[in-house]
């Protein structure tokens, strides 16, 4: 049966930072977090237009921290990947183990 | 530390990201590009945190109106087809209006019909009337505003430039002097009507943001009254 919940690439990529993040999983840490494991500059709207979406899906949660003198008296939004966000991670990565079995051009990192 | 760099980010850019952030970023789009911003500006100075401030402005800019054409697609079209009625609603009575005030008062007599339609009357039709469009898109579609109205501003802005090309090309209606003659006949009828044409869509993006302005600012206000 065909699943239409599934993650786009980026979407992915964003939930593994926020689960790696636990606690501190906010829009600087989690475009820090993706820039220096995986090189690729992404900017904060595309992070929060990721983070929104996957809220809409129910796969991450988040809630406002208090406001601090340096961010402007301004809050950090903290995000948290839910239960249903988890177990998409590990549907996206069965699917990805499944295809790359018996391709020798590629290598498994499993 | 940090707190010194409030207010040293590059304002325009400030302002913008400000334009197009849904209320339920407000607070954390700007404060995130504050803090790295102020994060960058004390390990790499003040003109690089800035050069890094417009970039990330820039590209946030960018996904926030793809995001909003995603999400609201459907109001931002019925928005805007119900913009332009409403924009024709308008059109009809300016002209009825118009045409009222003067065969009242015979301003005929006094200057050219010709040059009192195209100066006068389309800069109601042109200017005014599609700043009401832009207020209006940006009532329906909350929080999306500025994608809405910029939605619409390109719409009308692409019609209404094929309108003058038809125009351009087409026989001089009765009444007008002829256009395709005389060069400077020619510059007089469709000066107006060439400015008025650029001037429309954004006439639409001043509407909307006129509408984000007064919902941030109540915003504001029912967030300091809790």
């Amino acid at each position: 049966m065909a699943n239409r919940d599934h993650l786009g690439e980026f979407e992915h990529i964003v939930l593994l930072a926020v689960l790696r993040l636990a606690d501190h999983a906010y829009g600087v840490t989690v475009r820090q977090e993706i820039e220096e494991r995986i090189s690729r500059e992404v900017s904060i709207g595309a992070i929060y237009a990721t983070l929104d979406r996957l809220e809409r899906k129910g796969y991450v949660k988040s809630q406002l921290g208090e406001p601090t003198a340096e961010r402007g008296g301004r809050s950090k939004r903290f995000f948290r990947v839910t239960a249903k966000g988890v177990s998409a991670v590990n549907r996206a990565q069965h699917a990805f183990q499944k295809m790359i079995q018996g391709l020798d051009s590629v290598r498994s990192y499993s | 530390m940090p707190q010194e760099r409030i207010g040293q980010q590059p304002p325009i850019a400030v302002w913008l990201v400000d334009q197009f952030t849904p209320y339920n970023q407000a607070e954390a789009i700007p404060g995130d590009l504050l803090e790295e911003f102020s994060d960058i500006a004390s390990r790499q100075g003040i003109a690089s945190a800035r050069r890094w401030y417009w970039r990330q402005s820039v590209k946030t800019i960018a996904h926030l109106i793809a995001d909003g054409l995603r999400v609201a697609s459907w109001l931002i079209v019925s928005s805007t087809v119900g913009a332009c009625l409403l924009g024709w609603c308008l059109f009809w009575l300016t002209e009825t209006t118009v045409n009222v005030v003067l065969h009242r008062y015979h301003v005929y007599h006094h200057v050219s019909a010709p040059v009192f339609w195209l100066v006068y009357a389309l800069l109601v039709e042109r200017l005014v009337n599609p700043m009401f469009m832009g207020g209006m898109v940006g009532l329906v579609v909350k929080g999306r505003e500025l994608p809405a109205a910029i939605t619409l501003s390109f719409f009308i802005g692409i019609s209404s430039a094929l309108g003058l090309v038809l125009m351009a090309t087409a026989d001089t209606p009765r009444g007008f002097p002829s256009w395709h003659g005389d060069a400077m006949v020619h510059l007089r009828i469709l000066r107006p009507l060439l400015v008025t044409t650029f001037l429309s869509p954004i006439m639409i993006v001043i509407g909307g943001v006129i509408v984000r302005k007064v919902r941030s600012a109540q915003n504001r206000m029912d967030k300091i009254s809790g």
